[in-house]
């Protein structure tokens, strides 16, 4: 194991490396690359769920001034379409566009207008008049349309003992359902590209989490060699899940430069990130409980009924979270989709777990109030070491570990058993917990390290297409360069987003940090070793990386390395856990309510720089309390149409909807996970929000909310729970 | 008021002003990096705009200058437009908003597009000493306005107190609202200062100057800038350093082994 | 947005003549640029009437003062006379959109502030306000925040502004210059109209009408006061329902009372019945309720929107009680 030898090196809580160019307004965002004579590319929009496009009216648009090109299906080029009816979505997936008049959703691309403004080619898309024959069978309701569920292919129902048997066991049964709605991902930055072509070849500066991924779908998408195509995103304005896969403004931008032989920005605007970018479906899940009078689990079954579009599948893993958190025998878990016209669906933010886990954990909270038992002691009560899903152990599991010490930090013995009796004013104050884990995947990555020295300093710079979208990357990188190389962070320089620099499995699903330090330590390893080997320096001597360049003659050397799970890994199950407590207030007569404060307890193996992983905390809790706060996307009963079409609309929290957090991280250094210790934190903040939320509410107010969000006219509207004193 | 051949001036990479090492400095490039750096950039004057990040070769294609509209518009307006202390005259369209003359035409993409309907805050900017919205500001209207990006807040290379902080208590993720929220919290100094009241302050009668914003009163007046990656508390912590004056702890922790064991053992 | 020429007024003379029918003028642009963009505002004119000189606050001969018609929300909101005499007021206009908005967003424009009706916003789908004659959308279709008073089978939007729900409880006056040059008065209560057959009209404005002031009267609630907003999120949203109430206590008893409803109906609703009914009355709860029962009496809500009932009550409860017991 390498010592830190520096204030700067893994473990810090360092400033972010790339923080200067944020505060000061320099960091370069996909649209504001300086590219020389770019012009303006806007999408239109279907305005039917279903049907066809029958005419296309042009001539209006084009008559106007600046406008360079109108294309729709009648001109655009022909692309790559799918293979095989309603494939994955995956984050490679190629995203064919304007490629036929049948239309499979509201708002569905169906034209382009390139112009030499902003303001040009904004009016003109709107004087491009489409006729259409709609169809009146489009599957736009949920309920409506539950009738055509189908059972995924995708092996993703399981089972384990016999969930009737465990049932017949149980003292107490919880049999409930509990709504998530559709929620967008609205990271503040649009979706935008600018795509330029140059001798045949393309680059497209574009907001995407996973550069590699987004190249590969351009290439496949035009079917053109993946050498031509390069795609950069240095800085990305947010993504949870949104800029996993590449979506169809990129493809038309790309189309389109080539069509006008200029570059073209194409932004996607707040109102077409409904439509025009992915989203966590609508989920109804059926949870049964089933619980001896000691508070020993018998039985738990998760069952999700979710919808995903008519074009490609994505099935969110709901029931994940059920498979493996509590130590229960008899165990269902399953899924059913119904293809709507609405967009195709993607991971949000923790999928599967975001919530699947607010399902869960209301369902124990229900239990333990029926049990009359404290829901902290009935979850640790039914812990377990062993991933009964896998049949495997965890790699570490502290879970009973964030529940108490996050109880004692917390103040939970001041928790009342009883809703409605703490009180203060017109406010009804309640406690709840809910607890988490989040997978902790870990990828095979390559990074470069190139080492200059110059008057006696190394200054080193790490190059990986790896995205930093918030996370933090930047500096973590930087952190374990500084580390292994053994120089202060400042003499480091991470070069990131493009998909020139060796490939990692980019940004998402927790994996990014893992995968990425491992990525540059192995690569600055790899520096150190050659160095040494040329020289014949023994392995652990210790030598500085000045030292080594002199011994060399060099005043440069290059080096690339590469990680990637090792067999132990796949012998265990790698997750992190956490605990999250709030403390919420009630507005008796209004309905509308705040979180007051919250505890939240993470292990998440090694942590690469608190203030950043801080911040990852944080941000999950602030999303994951809009799940429960407000956001919902609503689909238009009679169009189709998402009602919410602003950030008027939907509402994302705010500022004050926000209050102090308390983060304690349990030291912990996970080596069967990866060679650093390294697990992921991005997610586990939002696994363990919602269900805490709920269950202050529930503790407040006596109310039992299974529907997100939990609003103020729906807290009005709730009677008490069955066994409440009023 | 420098002149409007500010706009034009370039960067000699061999011969530095005192300003534009600090600007260097300030935003982190030393060694290797900078002397990169300094190759690419001669073209573009790194005070005003479109300064690079790092040193890869892809963000070397600084413009050579500011974008000109080539075809003649329908209805054509000319402003000068007055943006972080200099003077630009520019032919714009009628309908371009402040925020896409900034972005668009001055290549001052510190300003930021989050909706271009006033529902997020990324793009404020401050028009003589207010905060306000420049996507819902004609840039027609603004003739004869003092406009202050993000980029105008530094002084002679050195950062606003206000970044400074932001940058020590991590008020940003991804950093795409950051300059609306910096913007915003520095002309919140101001607001507090003149004694303006909020729709939390408990009593409208008798509010002096000089306000101490209490963090509720702090959380609502932030709360027309959104941030979804969710930095909410660490931009209160921010702006409440440099509001008051006093140092903000950091409220993560790890924990003792002594708690971990009695967690274990319990 | 559609292309318009742009035009500065120095002066309302220059400003009236510019006006035409299909021209707008143009104050705080908080609203109009927004829904230009959404293309549901189509100006091909806009007069820019910021250096117009009404941006004062004046005393007027009603005993109470006047606000200019081009004065931001946040001087407004902020100015000490308000502040002191009409908290009520400062209250609901700090209680809107951000402290950004406020700045820009002007006193004239906000009485001309267009409602949220998801239907009128986006041009798909149809609405009569937006397009007379297509249907309003709403009806049957999506109306959880849509109106239980007043409204008609052509519209059933609802009024969004907060700084309208507090003047129609303090009551105003409105000052507007006709196209000729000469000025007229419009009682505040007659500003706002119900939608009824002409949903495209949201107030008794004529044409080329500029607004210039809105003179309020004499303060009477500067000790009891409380505006209370029912919204999604806590801070930058529109209010679900939000009440304005303003009581003026005389030997224990109540000599007058302010109360105004937002988010119910397509014009800030008074209500008077249940100010008249207060008057006289010792405050207490249970003349509170019966105050918000009077006042809810003959609403008529959607299915989705039945909660506004129970919610409105439980709001003029509160911000009864919070403004009686603000200053016992």
């Amino acid at each position: 194991m390498t010592k830190t030898i520096n204030a700067s090196g893994v473990g810090n809580a360092i400033d972010r490396v790339e923080g200067h160019l944020k505060v000061m307004g320099k960091a370069k965002y996909a649209s504001e690359f300086p590219v020389e004579n770019k012009v303006y590319g806007q999408g239109i929009n279907s305005t039917i769920a279903k049907g066809e496009i029958i005419s296309i009216d042009t001539s209006e648009a084009e008559k106007l001034e600046g406008v360079l090109k109108v294309i729709t299906y009648k001109n655009a080029e022909k692309l790559k379409a799918f293979d095989e009816e309603r494939p994955e979505l995956a984050t490679d997936s190629i995203a064919p566009v304007l490629q036929s008049n049948k239309v499979h959703y509201y708002g569905e691309y169906v034209g382009l207008v390139v112009a030499e403004t902003f303001e040009q080619a904004q009016y003109a898309a709107r004087l491009v008049k489409f006729e259409y024959k709609k169809d009146s069978d489009a599957l736009i309701d949920f309920e409506k349309s539950k009738s055509k569920a189908y059972t995924p292919d995708n092996d993703s129902n399981y089972s384990r003992g016999n969930m009737k048997l465990g049932l017949s066991e149980a003292d107490m049964v919880v049999e409930q359902t509990y709504n998530t709605p559709i929620e967008h991902h609205h990271p503040m930055e649009l979706h935008a590209v600018i795509a330029a072509w140059d001798n045949g070849k393309v680059t497209a500066y574009a907001s995407q989490q996973i550069v590699e991924d987004a190249k590969i779908a351009i290439s496949g998408t035009f079917q053109i060699p993946k050498e031509d195509v390069r795609v950069i995103s240095a800085f990305v304005g947010g993504g949870f899940g949104s800029k996993l896969n590449l979506d169809r403004h990129v493809i038309m931008a790309v189309m389109a430069s080539k069509m006008v032989g200029r570059p073209v920005q194409v932004t996607v605007t707040r109102t077409q990130m409904f439509t025009n970018t992915n989203m966590r479906q609508q989920n109804e899940q059926k949870m049964r409980v089933g619980a001896k009078k000691d508070g020993t689990l018998t039985a738990l079954s998760h069952e999700t009924l979710s919808h995903t579009s008519i074009t490609q599948e994505y099935q969110e893993p709901c029931g994940m979270v059920s498979k493996m958190l509590y130590n229960v025998p008899n165990n269902e878990v399953t899924y059913k989709l119904i293809p709507m016209n609405l967009q195709t669906p993607f991971a949000m933010r923790a999928p599967g777990e975001a919530t699947g886990s607010f399902a869960l954990e209301s369902a124990m909270d229900e239990m333990a109030w029926k049990l009359k038992m404290d829901p902290l002691e009935f979850r640790i009560k039914n812990d377990t070491q062993t991933d009964l899903h896998e049949n495997r152990p965890f790699s570490s599991r502290l879970l009973v570990e964030c529940l108490r010490i996050g109880a004692d930090k917390f103040g939970w013995k001041d928790r009342k058993a009883e809703p409605r009796t703490n009180k203060k004013g017109n406010w009804l104050i309640g406690y709840g917990v809910s607890a988490a884990s989040r997978e902790a995947p870990y990828q095979k990555t390559h990074a470069k390290v190139i080492l200059e020295l110059e008057e006696d300093k190394i200054f080193a710079t790490i190059q990986m297409d790896a995205t930093d979208i918030g996370t933090g990357s930047y500096t973590i990188i930087a952190q374990t360069a500084s580390e292994y190389l053994k120089i202060p962070v400042e003499q480091v320089t991470v070069e990131l987003g493009d998909s020139d620099f060796p490939i990692t499995p980019g940004s998402g699903g927790s994996w990014g940090a893992a995968s990425y330090c491992n990525g540059a330590r192995a690569a600055c390893e790899n520096a150190i070793n050659t160095l040494k080997n040329n020289r014949n320096i023994k392995g652990d001597e210790e030598v500085t990386v000045s030292e080594l360049l002199k011994q060399n003659q060099l005043t440069k050397f290059e080096a690339e390395g590469m990680a990637e799970p090792s067999a132990e890994f796949k012998k265990y199950s790698i997750f992190s856990f956490g605990a999250n407590f709030s403390e919420v207030w009630v507005d008796k007569d209004t309905g509308m309510y705040r979180i007051k404060r919250m505890v939240n307890v993470g292990s998440a193996g090694k942590i690469l720089n608190p203030k950043t992983a801080y911040g990852q905390i944080i941000g999950g809790l602030t999303m994951g309390a809009g799940m429960v706060i407000a956001e919902q996307s609503r689909v238009e009963p009679n169009f189709g149409n998402f009602i919410t079409r602003s950030f008027a609309d939907y509402h994302v929290p705010v500022n004050l909807d926000m209050a102090n957090i308390d983060v304690i991280f349990l030291p912990e250094e996970d080596k069967i996970a990866n060679k650093m210790g390294i697990k992921g934190i991005g997610e586990l903040g939002i696994t363990s929000v919602a269900a805490s939320i709920s269950n202050a509410i529930f503790n407040a107010t006596g109310k039992r909310m299974r529907s997100l969000p939990i609003t103020p006219e729906k807290l009005i509207e709730a009677g008490l729970e069955e066994g409440v004193t009023a | 008021m420098k002149d409007i051949d500010k706009w034009k001036e370039t960067v000699n990479s061999d011969n530095l002003s005192d300003d534009e090492k600090m600007v260097l400095d300030a935003m982190g490039l030393n060694g290797s990096s900078r002397r990169k750096f300094l190759k690419q950039v001669s073209a573009a004057s790194l005070s005003i705009y479109a300064s690079s990040f790092f040193t890869s070769e892809i963000f070397a294609s600084t413009m050579k200058d500011l974008p000109e509209n080539t075809t003649a518009l329908l209805n054509e307006i000319k402003v000068n437009l007055r943006v972080n202390d200099m003077v630009k005259p520019l032919t714009l369209d009628s309908r371009t908003s402040l925020l896409d003359a900034l972005r668009e035409r001055l290549a001052l993409t510190g300003t930021k597009k989050g909706c271009d309907h006033g529902q997020c805050g990324a793009c404020t900017v401050i028009i003589d000493g207010k905060r306000n919205l420049s996507c819902l500001t004609l840039a027609a209207t603004c003739e004869g306005k003092e406009i202050t990006t993000v980029e105008g807040l530094a002084q002679n290379g050195k950062m606003h107190p206000m970044q400074e902080a932001f940058v020590k208590h991590d008020g940003f993720q991804c950093g795409y609202c950051t300059p609306g929220q910096i913007c915003s919290s520095v002309a919140l100094l101001e607001e507090a200062k003149n004694g303006e009241a909020s729709y939390v302050t408990e009593d409208f009668k008798n509010i002096q100057s000089g306000l101490t914003l209490s963090e509720e009163e702090i959380r609502e007046r932030l709360s027309g800038n959104i941030c979804r990656c969710g930095a909410y508390n660490n931009i209160v912590q921010a702006f409440k350093e440099v509001h008051s004056g006093d140092d903000e702890m950091p409220t993560w922790e790890f924990a003792t082994q002594e708690q971990m064991d009695k967690a274990k053992n319990a | 947005m559609r292309p318009f020429t742009y035009t500065s007024a120095t002066n309302k003379e220059q400003a009236l003549k510019a006006s035409t029918k299909t021209s707008h003028y143009l104050a705080g642009g908080t609203n109009l640029v927004d829904l230009m963009k959404e293309d549901v505002e189509r100006p091909d004119q806009l007069i820019d009437v910021n250096k117009l000189d009404y941006k004062k606050i004046t005393s007027n001969e009603k005993g109470g003062l006047s606000l200019g018609a081009m004065l931001s929300n946040a001087e407004t909101a902020n100015h000490p006379e308000i502040r002191t005499n009409y908290p009520l007021l400062s209250m609901a206009m700090l209680s809107a959109a951000s402290a950004q908005i406020r700045n820009m967003a002007s006193n004239g424009g906000n009485l001309l502030q267009r409602t949220r009706c998801p239907y009128f916003f986006e041009t798909s789908m149809p609405c009569n306000k937006r397009e007379p004659g297509s249907g309003c959308g709403a009806l049957k279709g999506m109306n959880a925040l849509h109106a239980i008073f007043g409204y008609s089978d052509n519209c059933i939007a609802t009024n969004p502004s907060d700084m309208n729900v507090a003047l129609a409880a303090i009551g105003a006056t409105v000052e507007v210059q006709k196209k000729d040059g000469s000025s007229r008065m419009i009682e505040f209560t007659d500003f706002h109209r119900l939608p009824g057959d002409k949903p495209e009209k949201d107030n008794t404005l004529e044409q080329g009408e500029l607004i210039t002031a809105i003179h309020l009267s004499k303060p009477e609630f500067s000790d009891h006061y409380y505006y209370l907003k029912i919204r999604e999120r806590s801070s930058y949203a529109f209010a679900l329902i939000s009440v304005a109430a303003g009581l003026q206590v005389k030997s224990g008893v109540i000599a007058k009372a302010g109360l105004a409803m937002g988010g119910v109906a397509h014009k800030p609703w008074k209500l008077s019945k249940a100010e008249e009914f207060l008057v006289g009355k010792k405050p207490n709860k249970s003349k509170f309720e019966a105050a918000a029962d009077l006042a809810m009496k003959d609403a008529k809500p959607f299915e989705a929107n039945k909660f506004k009932v129970e919610m409105g009550k439980n709001a003029i409860v509160r911000a009864l009680t919070q403004a009686y017991e603000r200053e016992a």
